[in-house]
């Protein structure tokens, strides 16, 4: 009850600001005459959004199969090698500067390679997502992990605790923040790179269908694809941000 | 010491990259398809040379005017954030939510905009570069220790004082985290906007590297952009080093 | 006190011999700690004095088994040698700070050194849980420590030092960072714990009152490189209130322990100022 309160005074200035914004740019844009085809108004992508459902529902399906795959493969993957390299310091000295050096390159310039290499299907997409995330996973775990001071490292010791001891109650607790940060970048970046991904070559998906209505000068169902991409984003933010709260939940 | 510090830089990297792929690749016998020898590669470099610098010198000043753009930008959004309550609760919510949208699928859109111009993609890099910086601004002005500001109002300091002697002082590591995080983005922004159309810069030597399925010429294009990644990075190190070498606890 | 017949036929419980701790090589060498001799008799309170920068966390840091003395000198835990990182595990070791981990609860840090050993959950909950009235923590097993007071984390910091059974106890200065009255309150109470639990107790502190009035014996480290400069027997009576620290005999070992301290005090700040 309480809660539900606190919610409604917090989302009622954003829930008036969003108004206003919409209201601005349906009326605005009316009243200073500017062309549909270069502003469309918010009730017009509104319901292009609904009577293109059945494409672009379908669109998002895939989109958002191939983001989620692309996310867990890469977190897996970033989570896996931070572990072993806290636990095989040897293992951090060899592979740390190939991390650096593919770290310097926006993941987006990878899309052609991935596509030549996995071919137009989900495989490319999700190729493409997993290595958007595995480097900002890896690098804020990692920082994460080598945060307690030796303080606190030394006091486990005195303990008589072992090295898988120190990591499990000690240095993985203390990485859920870098961790959570990790994730909630990785999945922007995930998405943005399978849709990029699919603009470049796919056979379905929203950036394909964004891809096609450009070539078709069909700029509504671009604005259209545009607003759901961004529903079906915020909603897997949310879901991370609800995932976040239990693994960092002493804040 | 110093020859370990010397090892562990990301120059080090780099020589340690490259000694690792001259070698490994015909030891291993690599297929070209994945990973063409590093020889090839930097002879498909140079046959391309003049194209290769107007590319890279093109998407570079795309990319620094969108980025310092979205910096003005970001900074005075940061600030009016800061200044209002109201705007923040209702403006920063959305500029969150925002963050996440997928915005290169705005460059479609953009491109109808202003069309094939340098423009375009100057737009792109500036709307992907904005968001970091203004929350992270946001968040810098919000460290002000209340103690700090108690103790330059007992000495009488007016609101300008407070915000630069104070506030924005406490704030400009923040804002370096936020334009490390924007340069990057602002790069693939430029890159991508050149897809939508174009014919100079490195985002369009990787199409038509795709289209005619040059591996050589992708991992070329990989390097430079990369490189170019590296250099902008670089630079705001320096800037950081040089002028804002403190830390905000 | 230690009981005068067994305490001849007992050895010392922690015995220092000749320990030394050196950093670097020969020409730019430093020297922390220097010809240590001390022991402890089991179930005493000895506090340990210095000035700062005297190598007393070195000395620690060797008697918790954190870091291995030089080889000239031993360690001797009950009357047995103990090699490089045998004393792991053997001492129940209370830093500085008290470094409880924010994303547990005040009962879940409580039984951290418990649950390291081995110890099934639910057991170490129930033994943590019946000390926490002792222990002033009554109805905060499930806060998490951003919401206690200094004093109270320092309690829970000590409480999870005193779950850790050892029959040896090392304590670097845990009243350091509170306030005078808080400090005075933890001095008391420790008291009234260690008279019941009866543990060995080594203290170290840079405050002479504390120093006096909670131990059998005063231990005064000399400037770096620390050594044992002299020790002082307390026979102040037990039980001791706050009364204590007024009375002429606590006056007359707290001037003796001054003039000492502040010389050792001004060596340091002489070889600071050139």
């Amino acid at each position: 009850m309480a809660y539900g309160l606190r919610f409604i005074r917090s989302a009622w200035p954003v829930a008036s600001a969003l108004a206003l914004l919409l209201l601005l740019w349906q009326f605005g844009a009316a009243a200073l005459d500017i062309p549909t085809y270069i502003l469309p108004r918010p009730a017009e992508i509104f319901v292009t959004a609904i009577a293109k459902w059945p494409l672009l529902g379908d669109a998002l399906t895939v989109t958002l199969i191939e983001a989620v795959g692309g996310f867990l493969l890469g977190a897996a993957i970033g989570i896996v090698l931070a572990v072993l390299m806290i636990l095989v310091p040897p293992l951090e000295a060899l592979l740390m500067p190939i991390a650096v050096v593919i770290n310097a390159v926006p993941s987006i310039a990878f899309v052609p390679l991935v596509l030549l290499w996995f071919g137009l299907g989900m495989e490319s997409k999700i190729a493409i997502g997993a290595l958007a995330v595995v480097l900002v996973v890896l690098l804020n775990l990692l920082a994460g992990l080598k945060r307690p001071e030796a303080d606190a490292i030394n006091l486990m010791r005195s303990f008589g605790a072992g090295r898988i001891g120190i990591l499990w109650r000690l240095q993985l607790p203390a990485a859920m923040p870098g961790l959570v940060t990790g994730l909630r970048v990785g999945l922007a970046r995930s998405t943005i790179a399978v849709i990029v991904a699919e603009m470049m070559g796919a056979y379905s998906g929203i950036g394909q269908v964004i891809y096609q209505a450009t070539g078709q000068v069909d700029y509504l169902t671009v604005w259209a694809a545009v607003f759901v991409a961004s529903l079906g984003s915020l909603a897997l933010y949310g879901v991370l941000v609800a995932i976040d709260r239990k693994l960092v939940w002493w804040r | 010491m110093n020859a370990r510090a010397l090892a562990r830089s990301p120059v080090a990297s780099v020589v340690y990259v490259a000694a690792a792929w001259l070698v490994l690749v015909p030891l291993f016998k690599v297929q070209p398809r994945y990973l063409p020898p590093l020889p090839v590669v930097l002879a498909d470099g140079l046959s391309v040379w003049p194209d290769l610098v107007a590319g890279f010198w093109r998407t570079l000043v795309e990319t620094v005017l969108g980025f310092l753009a979205g910096v003005v930008l970001g900074v005075g959004f940061g600030i009016a954030f800061s200044a209002s309550r109201i705007m923040e609760r209702a403006f920063l919510p959305i500029f969150v939510a925002l963050q996440t949208v997928p915005v290169i699928a705005f460059g479609a859109i953009v491109v109808i905009w202003f069309g094939n111009t340098i423009m375009a993609k100057v737009v792109i890099a500036l709307y992907l570069a904005f968001f970091p910086i203004a929350v992270n601004t946001l968040r810098g002005l919000e460290l002000a220790d209340p103690q700090r500001i108690a103790l330059m109002k007992s000495f009488g300091a007016s609101h300008l004082q407070l915000f630069l002697k104070l506030a924005l002082p406490t704030a400009l590591p923040n804002i370096l985290i936020g334009m490390k995080l924007a340069v990057a983005l602002s790069l693939a922004g430029a890159i991508v906007g050149e897809w939508f159309g174009d014919t100079v810069g490195l985002g369009v030597m990787l199409l038509q590297a795709l289209y005619f399925e040059q591996i050589p010429r992708v991992w070329v294009l990989i390097i430079a952009c990369g490189a170019m990644g590296t250099l902008l990075y670089g630079a705001l190190v320096l800037l950081e080093r040089r002028f804002v070498w403190w830390r905000t606890d | 006190m230690p009981d005068e017949t067994t305490a001849v036929a007992t050895p010392p419980h922690l015995q220092l011999v000749n320990v030394w701790k050196r950093f670097g090589e020969a020409p730019k060498q430093t020297v922390a700690v220097r010809n240590v001799d001390l022991s402890i008799e089991p179930g005493a309170f000895v506090t340990l004095i210095g000035p700062s920068g005297c190598g007393k966390s070195t000395l620690f840091s060797m008697i918790s088994g954190l870091l291995p003395p030089d080889s000239d000198g031993s360690l001797l835990l009950n009357g047995k040698v103990q090699q490089d990182g045998a004393l792991l595990g053997k001492i129940a070791f209370m830093p500085q700070r008290d470094l409880l981990f924010p994303w547990r609860t005040v009962l879940d840090n409580a039984t951290l050194a418990l649950e390291v050993e081995g110890m099934p959950r639910r057991r170490a909950r129930a033994k943590a849980e019946a000390l926490f009235p002792e222990f002033g923590l009554g109805g905060f097993e499930q806060h998490y420590p951003h919401q206690l007071s200094g004093g109270m984390r320092q309690r829970v910091a000590l409480m999870r030092t005193f779950l850790f059974e050892r029959d040896l106890i090392l304590l670097d200065e845990p009243f350091g960072a509170l306030d005078a009255l808080t400090r005075s309150m933890m001095q008391r109470w420790l008291l009234d714990i260690w008279a019941k639990h009866r543990r060995t107790v080594l203290f170290i502190t840079h405050d002479i009152d504390e120093a006096i009035f909670l131990g059998d014996k005063v231990v005064v480290m000399t400037a770096r490189p620390g050594t044992i400069k002299c020790e002082e027997a307390i026979t102040l009576p037990r039980p001791r209130d706050l009364g204590v620290v007024t009375t002429p005999e606590f006056m007359a070992v707290k001037k003796k322990l001054l003039a000492v301290v502040e010389e050792e005090s001004l060596k340091t700040f002489a070889a600071a100022s050139p």
